[in-house]
């Protein structure tokens, strides 16, 4: 698969195109009009003594072809252009519609000669393009572009009320294979990137993991991980499919994976909640959710007990950002308030999975992960400076919350006026961290930010690096790190981009800091990346180590290198750091 | 704008493929369905007339245009090519683009204006249609016992470690022009 295609909305926008363009030609001729009928064309080619079968096979025949091109429109056009779905079909009809009037249509009357070879001339050849067929070929082109761009849409994703097929075993199990014991070995790592926050208020649900028929391609998935060397898998079981109601869990749609990563491996890192909620838990303005998703965490842990290493909740403050500051997901909010009570539902729901996981399993592991950012103000304007101050204090407040560092005053007033207690806010900040927790760093090639003179944030690229922004949060936390995301969108700059990270983890480990692993993120290429999968379009980005047909990238092969190159050295065989940890 | 359609899906064929290979082959493989299009409907005795060959001498000829057309599918179309979902209907485009371009158009240009007509010309339409949705099925395939394994093409230095430097590296090429 190299673009999403909802084949079957495909399929019905062709079918009623075709039909459109046919109901324009009936109802045209029966006004008096001598248009082009594409069908009267197609059967009185050479079937013409056997009428009736000749129209039949000639409906059949140009609904096909509606079909086809619909389908080749969502593969290839869909999306491409910034207009309403309607007039990108009308855009789209234009290829159609100028094959029919120079190629197909006056080769239809070739086609109806009983000469078995004719001699041509331009001017033969173009002989039946009246002006009447020409502005009949282009008017019934337009209603077939308006049909089928006004009815293909949303090509990935599913109504939020809706569930997809739990995922099957397609192929034997593996006979005498087994995991790969990791120990305390460095962790190379990928992930399969399973987000599904909803858009649309609410009601169109966003499932990355169903977007790159992970549930479908998941043993294969993980095989590939193998292939590479992976160690160590960041997976997100769906919450959204499993978590129906309290007390009530659909493990379906997790068993049979999660028994093959015990069996075979990578050993996985679990991401229990990945910025989206179950339906009936609204969203991450709920102060419920805490208590609700510490029952799952505790459930979870409960059914796969040999799970040691747990993200509570991932990129809390990406999650809260987009859904209550950004407005692009969840609730969907533009609110420095709602950003601040997301961010502490999701740091208590956080810490309560945390402790709902040690009572089953108290030497769990937790990795932490968040987004690394930094914002630069561009010049000296005091305003500039102090949008990026608060935006740098900002992002900091989730895991000053799980890691019960002291707030500033401005986030302690903030979370204040959202009526959040003094008391609660203390009781966090003099908890006690589970001493297995590591703060997983994020970093893209835009998490460092400028803000320009009109106070907007714009990407700055790699300016600082992994290394400085990573540190910043070092000397914050002071806990065991690990580079938990990283990628690409440009596919051929990705090997470049990852041994430079890798650089970066290893000048980080070298003046002293713990670092327990490295993440390419994800194992395939991922859909609508670039806007944060706020609409659902059904864009590739090659972030991958492999492709949506799951053939590997360049950066899988470097991937695979660079593990090659390192994993057998002392110092990565065994990491001190994560010893430490697990001892 | 083509080129950044195809490349906004497709990309590269993929580092450890070989386009060219599988797609000859499955040009070559495809054409066993077209040929027999092209006899149901007479258009192979017709298009030997038009070019003046034998029925034989015309069918090896093309087989190894096919050939040639199946290499250029899989390195034109890259990833896509290798897409099982829509591999039928990017060949059966591009099958519908060599009927448009090759027999429309160059077919009668270079035989001074003779061109199928008829059921003949519907043969001819029809079998590289069949021809299309053929290669386009086959290549993703046949490409897959020709890659080229994950254990030796992730050991080309270009993604090994020197792959960190830009590609022109400023300090190599100075010391270059220093020994010169």
């Amino acid at each position: 698969m190299i673009r999403v295609v909802a084949l079957k909305k495909a399929v019905l926008a062709g079918l009623c195109g075709a039909a459109a363009m046919e109901i324009f030609s009936v109802a045209t001729r029966r006004a008096g009009l001598a248009t082009v009928d594409l069908i009267t064309e197609l059967s009185s080619v050479d079937f013409n003594r056997l009428s009736v079968l000749a129209d039949a096979a000639a409906v059949f025949a140009h609904l096909g072809i509606g079909v086809a091109w619909a389908v080749f429109y969502a593969f290839f056009f869909w999306g491409r252009f910034h207009l309403r779905p309607a007039v990108q079909g009308l855009v789209f009809a234009l290829l159609p519609a100028t094959l029919a009037i120079f190629v197909v249509y006056p080769e239809l009357a070739l086609m109806r000669s009983h000469a078995h070879t004719i001699t041509l001339s331009l001017h033969g050849f173009f002989a039946p393009l009246s002006p009447t067929a020409v502005g009949s070929l282009i008017v019934s082109h337009a209603l077939f572009g308006l049909t089928i761009g006004a009815i293909y849409r949303r090509p990935v994703g599913y109504a939020a009320d809706r569930k997809p097929s739990p995922p099957v075993w397609h192929r034997v199990r593996s006979q005498g294979a087994h995991r790969r014991e990791t120990g305390a070995g460095f962790m190379f790592a990928t992930g399969i990137e399973c987000s599904y926050p909803t858009v649309d208020q609410g009601r169109w649900r966003r499932d990355e993991m169903e977007s790159t028929r992970h549930y479908e391609l998941w043993q294969e998935d993980f095989e590939l991980a193998r292939e590479i060397g992976i160690t160590h898998i960041r997976y997100g079981p769906p919450l959204h499919l499993i978590f129906d109601g309290p007390g009530r869990y659909d493990w379906s749609y997790i068993d049979p994976q999660m028994e093959a990563l015990r069996e075979l491996g990578p050993e996985p890192i679990v991401d229990l909640c990945h910025f989206g909620l179950p339906s009936w838990l609204g969203n991450f303005q709920n102060p419920d959710i805490g208590r609700a998703l510490e029952e799952y965490a505790g459930a979870f842990a409960e059914r796969f007990g040999w799970v040691r290493f747990y993200t509570p909740v991932n990129e809390m403050y990406v999650c809260a950002r987009m859904s209550a500051l950004d407005g692009l997901w969840n609730e969907q909010l533009h609110d420095e308030g709602a950003y601040a009570r997301a961010a502490w539902n999701l740091a208590d729901a956080s810490i309560r999975m945390s402790d709902a996981i040690l009572k089953r399993r108290p030497d769990a592991i937790f990795v932490n992960s968040e987004s690394s950012e930094f914002y630069q103000p561009c010049c000296p304007d005091p305003e500039i400076k102090a949008i990026a101050d608060a935006a740098n204090e900002r992002r900091f407040l989730p895991l000053d919350l799980i890691f019960a560092h002291p707030l500033g005053k401005r986030m302690h007033d903030l979370l204040c006026a959202q009526g959040i207690a003094k008391d609660d806010i203390a009781r966090l900040g003099a908890r006690e961290v589970p001493r297995r927790s590591i703060l997983g760093v994020d970093y893209y090639e835009w998490n460092e930010r400028l803000i320009d003179r009109e106070g907007n944030a714009q990407a700055l690229g790699e300016l600082f690096g992994w290394y400085v922004i990573a540190d910043q949060y070092w000397q914050r936390y002071r806990r065991p790190m690990m580079h938990t995301e990283t990628n690409k969108m440009d596919a051929d700059g990705a090997p470049r981009w990852l041994w430079r990270q890798w650089h970066n983890v290893q000048l980080l480990a070298k003046a002293g800091v713990p670092l327990v692993g490295f993440t390419w993120y994800s194992l395939t290429d991922q859909i609508d990346w670039s806007i944060a999968m706020s609409e659902p379009v059904g864009l590739v980005y090659p972030v991958g180590l492999f492709d949506l047909n799951r053939e590997p990238r360049i950066v899988g092969l470097a991937y695979k290198h660079l593990i090659d190159l390192y994993a057998g050295q002392p110092d990565y065989r065994e990491c001190k750091a994560l010893k430490e940890i697990l001892r | 704008m083509i080129h950044g359609f195809v490349a906004a899906h497709g990309y590269d064929p993929g580092p450890s493929q070989r386009p060219l290979l599988s797609g000859a082959i499955s040009g070559i493989l495809a054409t066993i369905p077209a040929i027999g299009v092209l006899v149901l409907f007479g258009s192979l005795k017709v298009e030997a007339d038009i070019l003046g060959m034998s029925p034989g001498l015309t069918l090896a000829a093309g087989c190894a245009a096919m050939a040639i057309a199946g290499a250029a599918y899989a390195r034109f179309f890259g990833r896509a090519a290798n897409a099982v979902r829509g591999g039928w209907l990017f060949g059966m485009s591009f099958g519908f683009g060599l009927w448009a371009a090759g027999a429309v158009l160059v077919l009668p240009l270079l035989s001074g204006g003779r061109a199928p007509a008829g059921g003949a010309a519907v043969g001819v339409a029809m079998s590289l249609i069949v021809w299309g949705v053929g290669t386009g099925i086959l290549v993703p395939f046949v490409h897959r016992p020709l890659h080229e394994s994950l254990e030796t093409a992730s050991k080309r230095a270009a993604v090994g470690p020197d792959a960190a430097a830009a590609k022109k590296a400023p300090i190599r090429e100075q010391r270059q022009k220093t020994r010169n």
